[in-house]
């Protein structure tokens, strides 16, 4: 009895996803979902081989745009992380930058990409820029959180912050750094086929997945997700075997939680403050502006943000513009809001339950994983065959991005309060829930906002795929139609209203998160 | 080389900014420490000790008063690279070899310096090591790592050593054996050394003479002078005469309560 117990323990993971795979292949077989929508994994994997040729040429440039992407962004990443460390001022005067970049949903801006840019070098850029933050981020955290002792070391040997860098900072944001590379890698995969997807490009896993939508294939759909997550998990355990074989540590994996951003900069007096966050303000734009102006490009088709005011508030057309835009933001956000609520909202109860009995964790993790590893893109036509093409799928979607992410990130959280606070509590005689109630809750609340921190891009960029692909309403839809109307002002509109949406709504979410850790 | 510079400490007194007032941890504090002399200073938590070293280091401001090492600057003798520095943390980097982060002082101070690299394999023998040149920190015990550390801290061959608790880590068995290497080898350079201790036993047996600081902010209580000659034996923590000495620190750390 306690052997086979020991048995199922060990190889807990193994068997939920057999029991998984058993019943979808029992769903599938008897067509319990939505009336054959969810094809049996076996006629699934046999529809794979009938389509092996039309497979390898998609995979091919599929792989080859991610990995471009991958490096390039790497490069600058880990550049632009020990130039923000080396003269913290950059860091700061770049926050509104690595903020557009870390919220803005890839989707969005793919057109964008595509009119400015030429050939392959819209899905390289897409790739790169999914990969920039999380391999930024965790090396800043790298060449940061170094002994404090090695750099008195330095300081004693008159070595200043070069010094620092060059002899300490660097080797030992080695392990963070191949941490960020994991996380960055599935990235790569999903901009690679976001960009495919949005970008009209003859070869890849997107614009395989576009040309087959259309058909009534669910096990073709099926396969391509399939594939999809394939080489994302791919990727990301080819950069795990990569960073193990520097740190013997392997580390579990996480989700780039990272802490809170500073929330206030040391700034010499009011007035510098104010000067640099204006700056890091206007600079995004800047960028924008600049690099329209070095490509000389047409300003019919390319807009600069003078462009974009113009486009919204000066011709006749105007009104018009603005209503199309206000309705369709009308649809978009409230779903996306009530979508990412309910998918925090069963993050929080589902993470505080597994607090109270840890084999819950264990059984849901493994799902968790495989669909953080699953491109979004993929997932999406997937979720449209079961739920259909109305606002569900929409909420579907958005519930389901939000939600494992926010549960690894609250589980983690969780995982970190001491056990000895639930013993103590529970030797003064509190039950389960009580422990519950007055340690887990109060410990969780930081990270629930945390969660909703990173949920925030998610969200929007699902609810944008859902409505560009499926419900034919909302900001998705319009950027799809005024790409078929070429309508390049409200191109540009709604690339820079939906990141515009995407940072206002993170701010708010790291305001909440602010004032929840303030005050312990 | 017997230790070509003295430290002298002219009326320091040092504020630190404690949630926006003002804490006074130094006041007029004066100490002459003369070429080639070993001083210990002892005193309670909090009474400034660390922070003395530090500006002797020049890696910490004074408000009023100045140091001066051989009459120049800290900071200009720092960055030359003839202090010698250790902390309680061996603070080694994990990635480098045991050679290696004995040689880090030189490669930070840049150059070449080959005939300070070529005593990097004497040096690594005299802290006892030998053999284990090529092992990772994390491969060595800790009383291990901090004889890396003290290695380190002599590779430039340094006029002054300034060293903050070196073995305050260590059980009280490792930290005796320390003590009895570091006169070992503190004998064959001497440098002008100032060593920040919590222990009247380690404070006795290594110094020419014993500086109790105490209250707040910190004064130099009094001055213990060690009349023993070097090398001292063992046996001379069961003397009699290191009683009395020991006592007499005691009795001047004890008063510091009134």
């Amino acid at each position: 009895m306690t052997r086979l117990r020991r048995l199922l323990d060990r190889h807990a993971t193994a068997l939920t996803l057999a029991v998984i795979v058993i019943l979808w292949e029992i769903a599938g077989r008897f067509q319990l979902v939505a009336s054959g929508a969810l094809p049996a994994p076996s006629d699934v994997l046999i529809r794979m081989w009938e389509d092996q040729a039309d497979y390898w040429p998609h995979v091919a440039a599929t792989v080859r745009t991610a990995f471009l992407g991958f490096v390039g962004g790497n490069v600058i990443a880990i550049l632009a992380a020990i130039l923000f460390v080396r003269w913290p001022l950059t860091e700061r005067l770049s926050r509104g930058v690595n903020i557009a970049i870390f919220a803005l949903p890839p989707i969005a801006i793919v057109p964008v990409l595509v009119l400015a840019l030429p050939g392959e070098w819209p899905r390289l850029t897409l790739a790169a820029i999914a990969v920039y933050f999380p391999t930024m981020t965790a090396m800043v955290v790298g060449l940061t959180e170094v002994d404090p002792r090695s750099v008195e070391l330095m300081r004693a040997y008159g070595g200043g912050e070069g010094a620092v860098m060059r002899w300490v900072r660097l080797r030992a944001s080695l392990p963070a750094l191949l941490g960020g590379l994991r996380v960055a890698a599935p990235n790569a995969v999903l901009g690679a086929i976001l960009a495919e997807f949005g970008s009209g490009s003859r070869w890849g896993l997107g614009t395989y997945l576009l040309g087959s939508l259309g058909r009534a294939d669910p096990a073709r759909l099926w396969g391509i997700g399939l594939a999809a997550t394939a080489i994302a998990g791919l990727a990301y355990a080819l950069a795990a075997l990569a960073a193990s074989r520097v740190t013997d540590a392997s580390r579990a994996v996480t989700i780039a939680a990272g802490a809170t951003p500073a929330s206030e900069p040391i700034g010499r007096s009011g007035g510098h403050r104010v000067a640099i966050a204006v700056v890091a303000l206007v600079l995004p734009f800047a960028i924008w502006w600049g690099l329209l102006a070095l490509s000389g490009l047409s300003p019919i088709i390319a807009k600069t943000p003078l462009g974009v005011f113009d486009y919204l508030f000066l011709p006749p057309t105007a009104a018009n513009a603005q209503a199309r835009l206000l309705s369709a933001l009308a649809e978009t956000l409230p779903i996306m809001v009530v979508g990412m609520a309910a998918g925090l909202g069963f993050a929080f109860l589902l993470a505080v339950a597994g607090a109270v009995r840890p084999g819950i964790v264990r059984a849901l993790m493994p799902i968790a994983l495989v669909t953080q590893t699953m491109p979004l893109v993929a997932l999406t036509p997937l979720l449209v065959l079961i739920f259909g093409r109305g606002v569900a799928v929409t909420v579907a979607i958005t519930v389901s991005v939000t939600f494992f992410p926010a549960y690894v990130t609250l589980a983690q959280g969780l995982s970190m309060v001491p056990k000895a606070a639930f013993d103590l509590v529970r030797a003064y005689g509190a039950s389960g829930w009580r422990a519950l109630r007055m340690v887990a809750l109060p410990a969780s609340l930081p990270w629930l906002f945390a969660a909703a921190r990173l949920a925030v891009p998610r969200a929007l960029l699902g609810v944008m795929i859902a409505e560009w692909l499926a419900t034919g309403r909302g900001l998705g839809n319009l950027l799809n139609q005024s790409r078929g109307y070429l309508d390049y002002g409200m191109i540009w509109t709604v690339a820079l209203v939906s990141v515009l949406v995407s940072v206002i709504l993170y701010q708010l979410a790291v305001g909440l998160e602010r004032l929840a850790t303030a005050r312990r | 080389m017997a230790g070509g510079r003295g430290i002298v400490f002219e009326e320091i007194s040092k504020q630190f900014l404690v949630r926006g007032s003002p804490l006074a941890v130094l006041d007029k504090v004066s100490l002459d420490c003369p070429p080639g002399s070993f001083t210990a200073l002892i005193g309670p938590s909090g009474c400034g000790k660390s922070t003395l070293l530090k500006i002797a280091l020049g890696l910490e401001t004074v408000d009023a008063g100045s140091v001066r090492i051989g009459g120049e600057p800290p900071d200009a003798v720092r960055q030359r690279g003839e202090i010698g520095i250790a902390f309680q943390d061996p603070a080694l980097l994990p990635w480098r070899s045991v050679s290696a982060n004995v040689a880090l002082p030189l490669d930070v101070l840049g150059g070449s310096r080959p005939e300070q690299r070529a005593r990097i394999p004497h040096l690594v023998s005299l802290v006892g090591l030998s053999g284990f040149e090529t092992a990772l920190p994390g491969e060595l015990s800790g009383g291990m790592r901090q004889r890396v550390a003290i290695a380190r801290s002599l590779v430039t061959a340094p006029d002054v050593l300034l060293m903050d608790e070196p073995f305050g880590a260590l059980d009280l068995i490792l930290r005796r054996q320390m003590n009895v290497e570091l006169q070992r080898i503190w004998m064959e350079q001497s440098p002008t050394t100032i060593l920040v201790t919590h222990g009247i036993d380690e404070a006795v047996y290594l110094a020419d003479r014993v500086v109790v600081l105490g209250g707040r902010p910190g004064v130099v209580k009094g001055i213990v002078d060690i009349p023993f000659d070097r090398p001292r034996p063992t046996t001379i923590f069961r003397d009699p005469a290191f009683h009395r000495l020991t006592d007499e620190v005691g009795a001047l750390l004890g008063g510091d309560e009134g």
